[in-house]
């Protein structure tokens, strides 16, 4: 907080332009570390004459540090995008459509509880965050829309969320991602999953977003940066997906989170990952994305994610690659951008 | 304001300020931290009107209002007409100052026996024996690393948060009493002995009466360990409080609430400080 | 100075005769273990009688064991060997039956003079449950006007009596202390240096007090000083320590003697020739010859009329 309260815009200074590439723990954004230990970003940064640096953080500090202007680029859910730098102003791209949650984040229950028995129990979750869109999701997609306001919602905070949901029988209902999702049921008893990610496919997105302004750099090293990363991201996807050295890429990022490979293997498992380039431009150039970032940016404004003031959902428009926007033209604070993902694909890069 | 003090009076230990430059000097820091603050915000703003980071004045006035007036977002909505003491108590940061208070108080109440012990650790010695050693080996266990047992043995609801208070600040407060205790003279306690008074004679009427007024400065020390627990607390897991609101509040960057929040913390503490003070000063006079 | 009522055994009554009440130290010893090894002994095999009525000035240099001696009879130490008996009976903690007078600290900084006074009394009326009572009302009262009348003997004037010590001088603190230990009217009173940091006209000032007090009601005194005029002044008997040496016969004690006595006042005493060489003698006997071996003598003549007394 204080970094960003202090932070002053620092113009790129001295050649090479040198970028730097936030990321946090997740299953979708650990290659990044492995991007960079392999050697495989440092090559294709050369390969434009930039310096690419990748830098590891808590999610939440992530935002702080990119809505902050402290990093240019950073890994975070389509939620976040939202409600982050775009609710801030700070206008937002997103470069990359790395993946979806596929069952990576589930509602969990004791006690053969359903789904219509929840309103009223304690449920522990992070607030404000995708646990929270999905116990919406849930609720809605079941006919359960009218009781959602009687949750009752107890934030807390991942780092205790298995400890404290597995130490104490009467907690009941939790909500997390894997690989907590994981620990917790593995502890076998009586809990089950009620719902997961997988019954909403493509709305719990997971992106590479950079800023705006790094982005559209007169001097043209934010496009260099843009074409360098993506260029690296599905190198190493295609790798990820079952191409030769799949074993090194998957320990590799398993080492990046310190997860067992069976287990990040698990949570590969339920995530969808776009390990072409054809099939992440083709996704964000369809209109099931705009259906669903439609579904995420009226649950944001709901529950005033956007802004404390911000009147209606329009206020914070999303700018499609078609140039269609949802929300006001002069107010569009994130863009997302399949050019990148259109020129790997074409082998442009 | 007759002569400004020069360069020679300001460095000088035995210099006599007037009073109307001691009451001005102690409100300029105040001043330099606001005018760097809007001089931040208005910057960032320039280059991004909506920017929420530093919010400027407006943002701050419409978060306060916005806290004061209010529900929170988790209760329902307000009946319009009602009118504003009702709004005010039904509002977000009343509910959230009521939560923690709460906590708060429970902690302090459960904090009495610790005293107790201390002060009995001082003058009795076979309490001595047995107590000492051990909360001097309990202090050092960092409270916090605990809470995930308290979690287990308390529930996650309010009691792991108060007991989280009780102990990270109870050893302290043992300790802080029986060095106090132990520093009243002994010929006070032969003293007393020979004037016919009985063991808890000694150790209440004589022995706490005199140290209350230290007692309580040590309580007004610790509301700020006091405090950092709590928040530690309710920001890991919590349904509401003052801390759940701005770990909230973070997740969508809104130092518009955050900040008003902040600086409402701080006065409390503030105010409960000054509250012990005085009262120190009423019922003790002779200290 | 009239102090013919006072507090027993929780009532304020009349004190018409004093019960006789004698200390004796049988093969008193005190010692400590030192590290890493050896002991440290402070007194050794002490025998002391002490009679009923006595006023014992108790005279030493520093680590002679004259403050240890005073905490032993006051029940504050245990000895390593033998016994304390007061009153025929022994001593294993500290109770109302001695007075107590320190040098300083002794009085409760939370409570006003008169509140101070007041406190051996209330304790020894009732326990928690009887303050409750309205009869602890009506005898709070009484005893707070005998508890002033006290303190104005003592010297305190009308509007020092609701002040807290920390507001009197050290002078008027001491006479508090003084008059908070005998308003239990104890048998035995033990004084240790109660005067040694006082200035030298209060401390006159409250030795002439305090010697007709205790003329008024003679309870067993045992005064412990480093100051020889005084020690000689106050005293019917003067014991004078040094400090354990393993080669001397008679232990610590050095000297023992009777002190005669005069019905002038102190000042007047202090100037006589007869003063002067009973202290010389003192000194040049006890304090010259510690290097010495150091008999250990008694004087047996009580000298009434003023005679200077025979050494040896």
């Amino acid at each position: 907080m204080v970094a960003a309260m202090l932070c002053i815009v620092v113009p790129a200074v001295a050649a090479p332009p040198t970028f730097t590439v936030g990321w946090s723990v997740y299953a979708g954004w650990n290659p990044y570390f492995y991007m960079a230990k392999s050697g495989i970003l440092k090559r294709w940064a050369d390969k434009y004459g930039i310096v690419i640096k990748v830098q590891r953080f808590d999610y939440a500090a992530s935002l702080d540090a990119f809505v902050g202007k402290n990093i240019d680029a950073c890994t975070m859910t389509n939620m976040e995008a939202l409600d982050m730098p775009a609710a801030a102003g700070v206008d937002s791209t997103a470069l990359i459509v790395g993946d979806y949650s596929n069952g990576n984040d589930a509602v969990l229950a004791r006690n053969n509880l359903t789904l219509a028995q929840l309103p009223g129990k304690r449920i522990m979750l992070v607030q404000k965050t995708v646990s929270e869109y999905l116990l919406e999701r849930a609720m809605d997609l079941n006919g359960f829309n009218g009781q959602i306001s009687q949750l009752r919602l107890m934030n807390t905070s991942d780092s205790d969320l298995v400890g404290a949901f597995l130490g104490n029988q009467s907690n009941q209902v939790a909500v997390t991602w894997k690989p907590l999702v994981s620990q917790i049921l593995a502890q076998g008893g009586n809990v089950k999953p009620l719902f997961d990610s997988s019954k909403i496919p493509g709305e719990i997105l997971d992106l590479l977003v950079v800023r705006t302004e790094v982005l559209q750099r007169p001097d043209g090293s934010g496009a260099k940066f843009a074409k360098a990363i993506t260029g690296a991201w599905y190198e190493t996807v295609a790798q990820l997906a079952g191409g030769p050295g799949a074993e090194q890429v998957i320990s590799g990022s398993a080492a990046a989170s310190g997860d067992s490979v069976s287990s990040y293997k698990e949570q590969l498992r339920t995530t969808f990952l776009f390990s072409t380039p054809k099939s992440a431009a083709q996704f964000s150039e369809s209109p099931t994305l705009k259906q669903k970032m439609d579904l995420v940016r009226q649950f944001c404004f709901r529950h005033q994610l956007l802004g404390q003031n911000i009147a209606s959902v329009d206020d914070v428009g999303i700018r499609y690659p078609d140039g269609t926007v949802q929300g006001k033209e002069n107010h569009v604070r994130l863009r997302i951008d399949s050019s990148y993902m259109r020129m790997a694909e074409q082998g442009r890069l | 304001m007759m002569a400004i003090p020069g360069a020679a009076q300001i460095a000088d230990i035995q210099a006599k300020p007037r009073r109307l430059w001691t009451q001005s000097l102690s409100w300029v820091l105040f001043l330099i931290g606001i005018f760097t603050y809007l001089q931040f915000s208005v910057a960032r703003h320039k280059e991004n009107p909506e920017d929420r980071v530093i919010p400027s004045g407006t943002q701050l006035w419409q978060g306060i209002k916005a806290s004061v007036l209010q529900p929170a977002e988790e209760d329902d909505a307000l009946d319009p007409s009602a009118n504003t003491f009702e709004r005010v108590t039904h509002s977000m940061i009343w509910k959230d100052t009521v939560s923690s208070s709460r906590r708060f108080f429970i902690a302090i109440l459960l904090l009495i026996p610790a005293v107790l012990i201390g002060l009995h650790m001082a003058v009795f010695p076979y309490a001595e024996a047995l107590f000492l050693r051990f909360v001097l080996f309990f202090d050092k266990i960092v409270a916090l690393s605990l809470l995930p047992i308290l979690f287990i043995v308390f529930g996650i609801d309010e009691w792991s948060k108060i007991m989280l208070m009780v102990i990270g600040v109870g050893p302290t407060l043992m300790l802080d009493t029986y060095n106090i205790a132990r520093s009243v003279p002994r010929e006070q306690i032969v003293k007393a002995f020979t004037l016919k008074s009985s063991n808890f004679d000694v150790a209440y009427r004589v022995i706490l009466k005199q140290i209350m007024p230290q007692i309580i400065n040590s309580v007004r020390l610790n509301l700020k360990p006091l405090a950092l627990f709590l928040f530690a607390g309710e920001m890991i897991a919590s349904t509401d409080g003052l801390a759940y609101r701005i770990a909230i509040m973070r997740r969508h960057m809104g130092m518009d609430i955050i900040i008003p929040y902040l600086l409402w913390v701080a006065v409390l503490l503030f105010g409960m400080d000054a509250l012990l003070r005085v009262a120190n000063r009423r019922l003790h006079p002779w200290f | 100075m009239v102090l013919a009522v006072g507090v027993l055994d929780g009532e304020i009554v009349e004190v018409s005769k004093r019960r006789p009440v004698e200390i004796s130290l049988r093969e008193v010893s005190v010692s400590y273990p030192l590290s890493p090894s050896g002991r440290k002994t402070v007194l050794s095999e002490l025998n002391l009688e002490i009679e009923a009525g006595e006023f014992v000035a108790v005279l030493g240099e520093t680590g002679c064991g004259k403050s240890t001696l005073l905490r032993l009879i006051l029940g504050q130490e245990l000895p390593s060997t033998g016994s304390i008996i007061v009153d025929g009976k022994p001593v294993t903690r500290i109770d109302s039956r001695r007075g107590y007078v320190p040098q300083k600290y002794s009085l409760f900084p939370d409570r006003t003079m008169i509140e101070n006074a007041m406190f051996g009394p209330e304790n020894a009326h009732c326990g928690w449950l009887g303050r409750l009572r309205p009869s602890f009302r009506a005898f709070k009262r009484k005893l707070r006007a005998e508890a002033e009348r006290q303190l104005l003997c003592m010297g305190l004037c009308t509007a020092d009596l609701n002040k807290y010590p920390h507001q009197l001088s050290g002078g008027m603190q001491q006479r508090v202390a003084i008059a908070q230990a005998l308003m239990m009217k104890p048998p035995v009173l033990l004084m240790d240096e109660a005067f040694s940091a006082l200035d030298p006209s209060t401390r006159a000032s409250l030795q002439q007090q305090l010697r007709e007090i205790w003329q008024e009601t003679r309870p067993t005194v045992l005064f412990v000083t480093h100051n020889t005029s005084e020690a000689l002044l106050l005293g019917t008997r003067l014991i004078v320590l040094a400090p354990h040496r393993e080669n001397r016969p008679g232990g610590n004690v050095i000297l023992d003697m009777s002190l005669p006595q005069s019905g002038d006042t102190i000042s007047v005493r202090k100037q006589s020739r007869e003063f002067m060489e009973l202290r010389e003698h003192v000194k040049r006997h006890a304090y010259g010859n510690s290097s010495s071996s150091g008999e250990y003598r008694r004087v047996q003549e009580i000298r009434e009329r003023g005679d200077s007394p025979e050494c040896k």
